[in-house]
């Protein structure tokens, strides 16, 4: 059995987000970046299904600039077996289309009895690229998956996902398929010293796909804008005391505090 | 000028324990923006196993009309049945957009419909715009700090709408709109549903609640929550909140959890601390009546939806707060 993790590098949320001179992205230079946190629940998932089956192979795929290879080495640090890297400029808005476009080729070419993905990034939050790989490679697919148990023939999944309102679904797939997993939905795992010194030594395989310029974006950023205040925004100066001082003047005066 | 034909907008209706969702009025307010831009029909599509008693309830309150699909194998959701039957819809009568909500639910299948449809999909949209004679949708990226204004470059677009992003569409002298049923037969092939469960207890003691001091992920330690319960403390009437990902931690009990997939509120005051206002957590508290955030990172996109912004770490903060609280008491 063999399952494919996609995971993305994410800017942390601390960075401050500048929009550059054409409005059109993001100044990139003072960005620090982590491993999406809803790719960290999908690959500790997929941990956990190898750790009760020790003969499933586990693969980690990443789309994304040449600095997507430090997740793929935290990735293969926490336990996947291989990575891949399909090459993907940063520099602009990424339609989801095109990463999924890649990653529905490589799944095609590579047969996987399941992928699991995060069920959105942090920095985009678009939801997309898990499903749209999905249909793309003609896989059913489940989103914001909560639970999930193969069954013991290897040939389907029970799987329950997050509804709204502490609603929970639960569906059967025929494998192979993908699921996108929730985040928060278990803790994933540390990368051991030995595992991260073996990681740092992998080779990870790098595919400049042709697919990233070939494929329709569909949707483009036409710009960036500061989001708007929808409220007054009023805010505190002085030092610490001096703010708490004007925050208690405030709300007294309102008659939220006595 | 080439003559504008009348384009055509689905709204893709939730629904459930036969009741309608409220975000479907908050589509239809979408579709109305649209029709604002270029001139448009606009049809309710529903589905499930009995929608046509269903669709009188959009169609009474908005005037618009539906098309009710009734489907026996639709008893429980099913991705395949929802993309297979909008698919065959969408071929039929050629719709420019499609609105459907930024839930779980219709994130689930929009995606996966775009690919069948040739489409274009935009997630989480929060706002739409004309420039250049195309559509623009507006969208949050990067934790909220920014906005995206994403076009397509072709039909048909479709849109998810982020929950109270749009005020509900309800015209007060709509005559009511007609509904054409269908029943169809439609077998899915590789999901099965098997069934749906409430899992976490969800009471309503945190929605009304006058007062909701919450938290977030930049409280840092939940050594940190006791601090917050303090605070919550000196508010009469009040209740602690906070995002999921405390939720997620095991730190806060599901029925303290708001946004997208908690709880919905409007208390009188709402403290947001350490919260960085990522849109998913604003969907639940956008109706509070005053709202303080309280935050170290100066960029937060929950200060955009502040009254008043404390750029302060928590942590240093309420601690002076409660001392001059006691202070300003004695």
């Amino acid at each position: 059995m063999k399952i494919l993790v996609c995971v993305k590098q994410v800017p942390e949320s601390d960075n401050s987000f500048i929009i550059n001179d054409l409005q059109e992205w993001i100044c990139k230079e003072p960005l620090s970046y982590k491993m999406n946190r809803f790719d960290e629940s999908a690959l500790e998932e997929a941990l956990s299904v190898r750790d009760r089956y020790k003969s499933v192979g586990l693969d980690v795929l990443s789309v994304g600039p040449e600095n997507s290879k430090d997740v793929i080495r935290r990735a293969l640090g926490m336990g996947a077996d291989a990575g891949i890297h399909i090459f993907c400029d940063a520099d602009r808005y990424i339609s989801p289309f095109l990463p999924a476009a890649c990653i529905a080729s490589y799944i095609k070419e590579n047969y996987y009895d399941l992928v699991f993905t995060g069920a959105m990034s942090e920095d985009y939050m678009q939801g997309q690229v898990g499903p749209l790989a999905a249909e793309m490679a003609e896989l059913p697919c489940v989103s914001f998956v909560v639970k999930q148990e193969i069954s013991p023939d290897h040939k389907s999944i029970y799987v329950e996902r997050e509804m709204d309102g502490g609603l929970i679904e639960s569906f059967e797939l025929t494998l192979p398929a993908l699921l996108t997993i929730q985040g928060g939905i278990n803790k994933p795992r540390y990368p051991s010293l030995s595992n991260m010194l073996r990681a740092n030594r992998a080779e990870i395989r790098t595919i400049n796909s042709d697919l990233i310029s070939k494929t329709d974006p569909k949707q483009i950023n036409s710009r960036l804008t500061i989001p708007e205040k929808r409220r007054e925004g009023y805010v505190l100066s002085g030092s610490v005391q001096e703010k708490a001082a004007k925050l208690i003047h405030i709300l007294s005066q309102k008659s939220f505090i006595n | 000028m080439q003559k504008q034909v009348k384009k055509l907008i689905f709204i893709v209706a939730e629904h459930f324990e036969n009741k309608i969702k409220s975000v479907v009025f908050e589509l239809a307010a979408c579709a109305d923006k649209i029709k604002k831009f270029c001139p448009a029909e606009i049809k309710v599509i529903i589905l499930g196993r009995e929608t046509e008693k269903l669709s009188f309830e959009i169609t009474h309150t908005t005037g618009l009309d539906a098309v009710a699909i009734e489907i026996n194998e639709l008893a429980l959701y099913n991705a395949e049945i929802y993309k297979t039957v909008i698919n065959n819809l969408a071929e039929e009568f050629s719709p420019s957009f499609i609105i459907i909500g930024h839930t779980p639910r219709g994130l689930d299948f929009a995606s996966g419909l775009a690919v069948r449809m040739k489409a274009a999909c935009i997630t989480g949209v929060e706002g739409a715009s004309e420039a250049g004679g195309k559509i623009c949708f507006k969208r949050q990226m990067f934790y909220g700090k920014i906005n995206a204004h994403i076009t397509s470059g072709s039909e048909p677009v479709i849109v998810t709408v982020q929950p109270g992003a749009f005020e509900p569409y309800k015209p007060g002298n709509a005559s009511p709109g007609r509904t054409e049923t269908r029943r169809i037969e439609c077998a899915p092939q590789f999901i099965r549903a098997k069934g749906i469960r409430r899992c976490k207890f969800q009471d309503s003691s945190i929605s009304e609640s006058k007062v909701i001091v919450s938290a977030g992920n930049g409280i840092g330690e939940r050594e940190n929550l006791d601090l917050i319960y303090r605070f919550a403390g000196i508010f009469p009437g009040s209740a602690v909140g906070g995002s999921r990902i405390l939720v997620d931690r095991g730190w806060l009990e599901y029925r303290q959890q708001i946004g997208l997939t908690g709880a919905q509120v409007a208390p009188e005051l709402y403290v947001a601390c350490g919260i960085s206002g990522a849109s998913q957590h604003l969907a639940g508290m956008r109706g509070a009546g005053f709202i303080v955030s309280i935050n170290k990172d100066p960029g937060a996109a929950i200060f955009n939806e502040s009254d008043v912004c404390v750029v302060e770490d928590l942590k240093k903060f309420i601690p002076a707060f409660l001392e001059e609280y006691e202070k300003k008491k004695r």
